[in-house]
């Protein structure tokens, strides 16, 4: 088995813990949620209950029917996007977004006629809260931002860009995608109002599985309107939460295995998990640095992001270099431009795209050396080449 | 821990109500040795010595306490219940902890308002028991001029929850609890 450096996509290997939950969720329940009765069925609404609850103690949300569980984080962004702006109304996004966010709200522009203004960030995606603060305006209706960049791990100031959307009536959606499970989060504190998150990331739970937080007195539109187990009754999709939004089966298997993913989190301490990906991250940063040829993008300082490196070697084409990381050392990485334009149009490599390391709890030290081995190799023979 | 554990054992849409869900949880610990706790600390709550039995609204949420079980009516939805169990549980997870200081109470603490027993009657004003609003009965249930089983309505299926709850006050407030009552169903024998 290689080197998995591609948490960043997707979190590999999860915690024991998720294997078995999903396991003996199929095999021992199984049972739908909401839907039934019987003892089955209830308790399945438990595993689903429990895991709201655990998402809540993760994020600082008191009221956990405000969490309302998603296909992902993309699915979260839409909900939060197209069922809360209207026309006329104005939205001021980062220049790092991914394209979950930028999308969206592309679409929203084109159909709804609303209008948009994209916050600049630094070089090494950086955000200056000022420089979206400037660009609220009366009919600002929603300021949105990744907490994290995908492209070059950036943390974005949430907290101070909550604070002053706070203040000025504007609504605060943040893109948890790279976040939620490795950094801490408190939504209150933080100002937010909206928070997408994805369950198959840092929260260690399968693909298929995320939620959105609605904080209290926000409303959305559903864009999905079908059976939620009560109420069959009405003849409309129930008002509360989070029925509200969560119209068809759940996928209630991947929920079992995300609720011993955020246990796994809860019993480890997010502090500690910030902490491991800190020193991982900072002692590849630190072997980058002694490498010649090697560009590194982003702030390069594991305060100021989280577990993702992105980097080119002079004269290799990214997706030569994740090519032959996996062939020839059998470290999985990825190249490209990970589904973020706009963020390498800030960076400067929206022609060559970049090769992004993605680092997990799971990864160790040695690990990183192995890559860091590998890589100095690339470089040096492609500098001999020269 | 007091109380480990509560464990929903069923659910179904309310009768009167069918928008909302009634439901039946098993707690893992046996509750009446905090009622007596539970009564000196809530407000608004009525504790049935005899039953025992410890009956309060969350919100207009119906709450019925046994030793071994928990009844609700008029939760949301299977989440909102939850996080009621929940509450409960917490609760009474604090007051036994607590319990060293605090005076038990074994009396009706307080006696329920018109106003709270006018909330649980079928509010439809259809005169049948002799009264002209079903505030006035309330009025004079409380006094003990009437008795609950002169509200026909209320002893339809449409509003067994309610019943039972009035039942447990009427318990409590130490009147006969209703002639000619299956004392388990609360249906009329006949
Ligand atoms: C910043 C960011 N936002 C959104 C997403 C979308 O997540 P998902 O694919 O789970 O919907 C990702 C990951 O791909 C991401 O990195
Ligand atoms: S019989 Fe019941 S419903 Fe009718 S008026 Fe009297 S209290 Fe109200």
């Amino acid at each position: 088995m290689g080197i998995y450096l591609d948490n960043a996509a997707t979190s590999y290997p999860k915690p024991e813990a998720v294997y078995r939950a999903v396991d003996r969720f199929m095999r021992e329940i199984g049972a739908s949620s909401g839907r039934g009765a019987y003892r089955q069925a209830l308790l399945a609404d438990k595993v689903v209950f429990s895991a709201r609850e655990a998402l809540g103690k993760l994020f600082g949300i008191r009221d956990a029917s405000r969490i309302v569980f998603t296909s992902n984080a993309t699915e979260s962004l839409n909900l939060a996007v197209k069922g809360l702006l209207k026309a006329g109304d104005h939205v001021v996004a980062s220049s790092m977004e991914h394209n979950a966010v930028w999308r969206p709200l592309k679409r929203l522009e084109a159909e709804r006629g609303i209008e948009i203004t994209v916050a600049p960030c630094a070089k090494d995606g950086s955000l200056r809260p000022e420089d979206v603060i400037k660009a609220i305006r009366p009919n600002t209706r929603l300021v949105v931002m990744t907490h994290a960049s995908n492209v070059t791990g950036t943390l974005l100031p949430v907290g101070e860009v909550g604070a002053a959307a706070r203040d000025r009536g504007v609504l605060f959606l943040v893109d948890a995608a790279q976040t939620a499970g490795t950094c801490p989060i408190d939504a209150g504190t933080l100002g937010i109002d909206l928070l997408a998150f994805t369950g198959h990331k840092g929260l260690f739970g399968p693909t298929g599985t995320g939620g959105l937080y609605i904080r209290e007195g926000v409303d959305l539109l559903p864009f999905k309107e079908g059976g939620t187990g009560g109420e069959s009754i009405l003849e409309h999709q129930p008002d509360h939460l989070p029925d509200r939004f969560e119209a068809g089966t759940l996928n209630i298997s991947g929920i079992a295995g995300l609720l011993a993913g955020v246990d796994f989190i809860l019993t480890e301490g997010i502090d500690r998990i910030r902490g491991k990906e800190k020193e991982l991250t900072g002692h590849f940063l630190r072997a980058l640095e002694i490498i010649p040829g090697i560009e590194v993008y982003g702030p390069k300082d594991p305060e100021k992001q989280v577990g993702v490196v992105s980097l080119n070697i002079s004269g290799v084409m990214a997706q030569d270099v994740a090519y032959v990381l996996d062939e020839v050392y059998g470290v999985m990485v990825r190249s490209g431009l990970h589904c973020a334009p706009m963020a390498h149009r800030t960076i400067g490599t929206i022609d060559r795209g970049t090769v992004r390391f993605g680092i997990g709890y799971f990864n160790t030290i040695e690990e990183i050396d192995t890559m860091v081995q590998a890589l100095a190799e690339i470089a040096g023979k492609t500098l001999t080449w020269k | 821990m007091f109380l480990e554990d509560i464990t929903l054992t069923f659910i179904a849409p309310c009768i009167a109500d069918p928008e909302k869900i009634r439901l039946i949880a098993e707690v893992s610990t046996d509750i009446s040795g905090v009622m007596p706790y539970l009564n000196a600390v809530m407000k608004n709550a009525t504790y049935n010595r005899k039953g025992p039995s410890f009956t309060f609204m969350k919100e207009f949420r119906l709450v019925n306490l046994y030793p071994g079980k928990i009844t609700m009516a008029k939760a949301l939805n299977t989440t909102d219940a939850w996080q009621v169990l929940n509450w409960i549980k917490d609760m009474i997870n604090d007051v036994y902890e607590k319990r060293d200081s605090i005076v038990p109470n074994y009396e009706l603490r307080s006696k329920p308002t018109a106003l709270q027993i006018y909330g649980w009657l079928p509010r439809k004003n259809c005169k049948e028991c002799g009264e002209v609003t079903c505030l006035s009965f309330a009025v004079k249930l409380l006094l003990g001029e009437k008795s609950l089983g002169g509200c026909r309505l209320l002893f339809t299926p449409e509003y067994a929850e309610q019943r039972k709850t009035m039942l447990e006050i009427v318990a409590a407030l130490g009147y006969e609890t209703v002639e000619g009552l299956d004392s388990k169903t609360g249906y009329r024998t006949q």
